[in-house]
């Protein structure tokens, strides 16, 4: 039933980057993710789309050490992600979760610092490299003005660019973001997509949980489509997205058009029809 | 993640079924708080049999075996009214702060009351051992009120200040009691009594004194379910329905407050009716405050009754008072109840 | 902060390359007013009243000059109990901070899950049942740690769960005071009134070696705490983060949750359940830094004065009765918890 290219479940390990293999997770009770096998490209821009729990939270998770596997493996350039120590997995793989929380009367700029944990150690809690790392993700995310200024004072838009650049002063490179517009206005979702895109093409790796299937299929290089804990499709946006896709994993009859800007896959919803009317009819 | 809830042709078969459920659940509770009743009436250090206090019940019985069985008529009174008083109190706390652990302990109600009656007993010349309930009352409502004060009013997140304001009353209150208890033999004698919990040894005074209290925050109670209801959903959504929930919330914690006080007031501090109440009422019939608060008044009631009757029991022909029961039962059922929490956090 | 510097970071002490230690310039001062109201306490308590050494022969007194009278004040009566209360108010405030940190309870410390309460019922055990077999401390420390037993071994999951933690503990609090209740309510008034001051906690007549046995417990634990510093920092922002920022959030809890309760069985083992001290030492540090963090050397310090102010109280009182420090650190502590809360009322910061 997958367009696109058929589902690759034999990559070899031992590559750049992310990739899981026969990945099963849970939270003790019944799987989450069932037995997926994946190739998180290196370099590209990868985004994880799905119904409401599919799954794609947890297996994001999983790929920066957040969730242990319940069974099979996540692997970080070809290596068990579980053989590094904590920190070392840190300094390759960045995570911004969907609630993170901010310690009460902390300022951006030592937010942003906490970044540095995974490169500090016991006795050395400031290298000079973290005010470089710090500079620069106060830079991106246009907050150098506003580094003495208290996170709960800022708006929904500058708290979430800090949070993205707490993670950018991980300085690593691949950077993993769980449903990062949630709550954001567009503009600020846009400006955020534009972001993560410019360190796409300056070399990050990355990986992100998106809603908005129009954004995805706009900003991805490559898509991985979840439905029940199982990856059903993965690929180039253009050929993953098709009708009978989002039909049948979202249950949302549609027609896909090409952007009028970019002439990416656009999704437009069919209007007023039950989630079973025949998309031909329309 | 959010698991999405696919609707169910079922529903209103399910709420009907729910329906049927609750009202089984009443009714069983319902039986068991007569028959908790019953036992508190046929129990005690004296033994008597099921006959004669059927035969007092209706007024046949000799006068001796009378005066055995009525003179445990205040103690199951004060049990009802303590144990309705607690179970909604909690019921009415958890809601309102979203604490699953809050008691009276928590908003300063029985270092209020114990400072109550440690000041009438050591400066008022309060004689007699339950004299002071008026001033346990006072005391409680003081603390309950000053509790609020300093904790709620001003910002949204107050629960935290409630918490802190709660336990800043209490050290303070208690530092006064222990320091005047440890000072004066007398006073410390009263108060070691107290501060135990027991239902026995009160008369129908000490019910009456606490009964205004009581039934003013019932009253409220009922009156501000619904509003409870929707402050259950958070400030904002509660607001956009219309409610207010900064005056939902003080009304209810003044509620548990009047609640808690007069059951303290009455047979001092009992453990975990409050605290264990609440939680098996909504795993019975869910989240339902309107509900819950029926239920709370059956099951708080029985529960403390039977636990006054095993107390009676136990070390017949002496007596274990309720307070120490209800913790040495309610205390290892919780431990048993930990591991099958949930979650994390 | 955000530009580019050379190796002299602001905000941090550095030795050479190898070390930088993050220290608020805020935190410095908040510290070293503290230390200095504990020096002026600890001349307080060795100079007032009918026995005190005055301020003038202080110096003498401490470098070994002290005469006949002076030696006793100084090395038996009150020099002791100054430097167990110092330990205990330190420990305990410690202890209060770990806790508080990683069960993000503001009203956390090991006696809500029933440590002092083990504590107080494993005394009244050995007042009431072993009079004379055991001594009083002995019982209480075994109390405690039976208490702290039966909360591991009730939750499944060790100290890890913090939900779990405080249920379970409120389980193991409620049997422990309903026990310790029932005693000091079934034996004679007497034996009853010593019950209570000691479940208050009390510094009266100790002696050096219960000055050791808490300044041993700070000196093994403290390293310990230093160790994990960084992640219950990181710890702060949710288990998720701390997690993939390799902070390992659920060993880290259960390593603070330990180390806290050591602290605080060792301060009971040398002056009972002192109530409070571990609750408000880190509610007070936060709100005079207004900074994040869980300002654990702040915490042992506030401890360590409130400790010694309530102690000083609990000598130079004109009550006739000697009450235990207990009473007065639920004093003290409590008044000022409440004044800073009301402070931040009326500036509506919280």
């Amino acid at each position: 039933m997958e367009k696109g290219k058929p589902l690759n479940t034999q990559v070899e390990p031992g590559g750049k980057g992310l990739a899981v293999r026969e990945l099963t997770l849970s939270y003790g009770g019944a799987p989450i993710v069932r037995e997926v096998s994946l190739d998180i490209p290196h370099g590209g821009f990868t985004m994880i789309i799905g119904p409401n729990g599919c799954g794609k939270s947890t297996l994001i998770k999983a790929l920066a050490r957040g969730l242990k596997p319940a069974g099979g493996r996540v692997l970080l350039h070809g290596r068990d992600l579980w053989a590094y120590r904590g920190k070392e997995a840190a300094r390759h793989v960045a995570l911004l979760p969907q609630n993170p929380i901010a310690p009460d009367g902390i300022s951006v700029g030592d937010l942003v610092r906490r970044g540095r944990y995974p490169h500090h150690t016991l006795l050395r809690q400031w290298s000079p490299d973290d005010d470089v790392a710090i500079g620069f993700a106060l830079d991106r995310t246009g907050l150098s003005d506003l580094a003495e200024a208290q996170v709960s004072e800022l708006s929904g838009g500058q708290r979430q660019r800090a949070w993205i650049a707490m993670v950018l002063a991980q300085r690593t490179d691949l950077l993993l973001l769980d449903e990062p517009t949630t709550f954001l206005d567009i503009a600020h979702q846009y400006e955020l997509l534009e972001l993560c895109r410019e360190l796409h093409h300056e070399g990050t790796t990355i990986v992100a949980v998106l809603h908005d299937l129009n954004q995805a299929a706009r900003f991805a290089s490559h898509l991985i489509v979840m439905r029940g804990g199982q990856a059903v499709a993965e690929g180039p946006p253009a050929e993953v997205l098709t009708p009978q896709l989002v039909e049948d994993v979202f249950g949302l009859a549609c027609d896909i058009v090409p952007d009028p800007r970019t002439l990416t896959p656009m999704v437009v919803p069919h209007a007023r029809r039950p989630a079973n009317a025949d998309p031909a009819t329309a | 993640m959010a698991i999405g809830t696919p609707p169910r042709p079922s529903e209103a078969g399910a709420k009907r079924a729910g329906l049927a459920r609750r009202s089984s659940f009443l009714l069983l509770g319902l039986v068991v708080l007569g028959l908790a009743v019953l036992a508190s009436i046929a129990f005690g250090s004296h033994p008597t049999s099921l006959s004669e206090v059927v035969a007092v019940l209706n007024g046949t019985a000799d006068s001796d075996i009378t005066t055995v069985v009525e003179s445990r008529y205040p103690r199951t009174a004060l049990g009802l009214l303590a144990g309705l008083c607690l179970a909604v109190a909690g019921t009415l706390m958890q809601g309102v702060t979203r604490n699953p652990l809050a008691d009276p302990g928590l908003l300063g109600i029985t270092a209020g009351a114990s400072a109550g009656i440690v000041t009438a007993t050591a400066f008022l010349g309060a004689t007699g051992q339950w004299a002071a309930v008026w001033w346990a009352l006072a005391g409680a409502l003081v603390a309950g009120v000053v509790v609020h004060v300093i904790g709620a009013v001003g910002s949204g997140s107050g629960l935290v200040r409630l918490v802190l304001a709660g336990a800043v009353v209490s050290a303070v209150l208690g530092a006064y009691v222990q320091a005047v208890a440890l000072s004066k033999p007398q006073v410390f004698d009263s108060y070691r009594y107290w501060v135990v919990g027991a239902l026995g040894g009160r008369d129908v005074g000490v019910l009456m004194s606490v009964l205004p209290a009581a039934a003013a925050g019932l009253v409220l109670a009922v009156l501000l379910s619904s509003g409870l209801n929707t402050l259950a959903l958070g400030d904002e959504s509660a607001s956009a329905l219309g409610a207010n929930p900064a005056l939902t919330r003080s009304g209810g914690l003044l509620a548990a407050v009047l609640l808690s006080t007069a059951a303290t007031a009455a047979v001092g501090p009992i453990a975990f009716v409050g605290l264990a109440v609440p939680h098996m009422v909504r795993a019975l019939v869910g989240i339902d405050f309107r509900v819950q608060i029926v239920f709370s008044a059956v099951i708080g009631p029985a529960l403390l009754l039977l636990a006054d009757v095993v107390g009676r029991l136990v070390l017949r022909p002496q007596e274990l008072m309720v307070g120490v029961v209800t913790a040495f039962i309610g205390a290892p059922a919780l431990l048993l109840a930990v591991r099958r929490m949930k979650g994390t956090s | 902060m955000t530009r580019t510097r050379a190796a002299s970071p602001r905000g941090f002490v550095t030795i050479g390359r190898a070390v930088a230690i993050p220290v608020a310039r805020v935190s410095v001062v908040v510290a070293v007013v503290t230390v200095v109201l504990i020096v002026a306490t600890a001349v307080a308590t060795l100079s007032l009243g009918r026995l005190g050494i005055p301020v003038a022969d202080l110096p003498g007194a401490l470098t070994g000059g002290a005469d006949g009278k002076q030696a006793f004040v100084l090395e038996r009566l009150r020099g002791p109990r100054l430097v167990v209360a110092v330990g205990t108010g330190a420990a305990l405030g410690l202890s209060g901070a770990l806790f508080q940190t990683v069960t993000r309870n503001p009203l956390g410390s090991p006696d809500v899950i029933g440590l002092a309460a083990g504590a107080g019922a494993g005394a009244a055990v050995v007042a009431l049942f072993l009079p004379g077999v055991l001594p009083v401390p002995a019982g209480a420390l075994a109390g405690g740690a039976a208490a702290m037993a039966l909360v591991y071994l009730s939750t499944g999951t060790g100290f890890r769960n913090p939900g779990r933690l405080i249920v379970a503990g409120i389980g193991v609090f409620s049997i422990a005071t309903a026990f310790t209740q029932y005693v000091v309510y079934a034996v004679e008034r007497d034996k009853a009134a010593v019950l209570t001051a000691y479940i208050n906690g009390s510094l009266a007549a100790r002696s050096w070696s219960h000055a050791v046995t808490i300044w041993v417990v700070l000196l093994v634990v403290v390293p310990l705490v230093a160790l994990i510093a960084g992640r219950l920092r990181i710890g702060e922002m949710g288990d998720e983060l701390a997690g993939v920022l390799g902070a390992g959030p659920r060993s880290t809890r259960a390593w603070a949750v330990t180390l806290s309760i050591v602290l605080s069985a060792g301060a009971v083992s040398v002056a009972g359940p002192v109530a409070f001290i571990a609750l408000t030492a880190p509610q007070i540090a936060k709100r005079i830094t207004g900074r994040p963090g869980p300002h654990l050397t702040l915490a042992a310090l506030v401890g360590a004065l409130l400790l010694a102010l309530a102690d000083l109280a609990a000598q130079q009182s004109p009550v006739p009765v000697n009450l235990p420090v207990g009473i007065y650190t639920l004093a003290v502590g409590g008044l000022y918890l409440g004044y800073l809360l009301t402070r931040e009322w009326r500036k509506g910061s919280l």
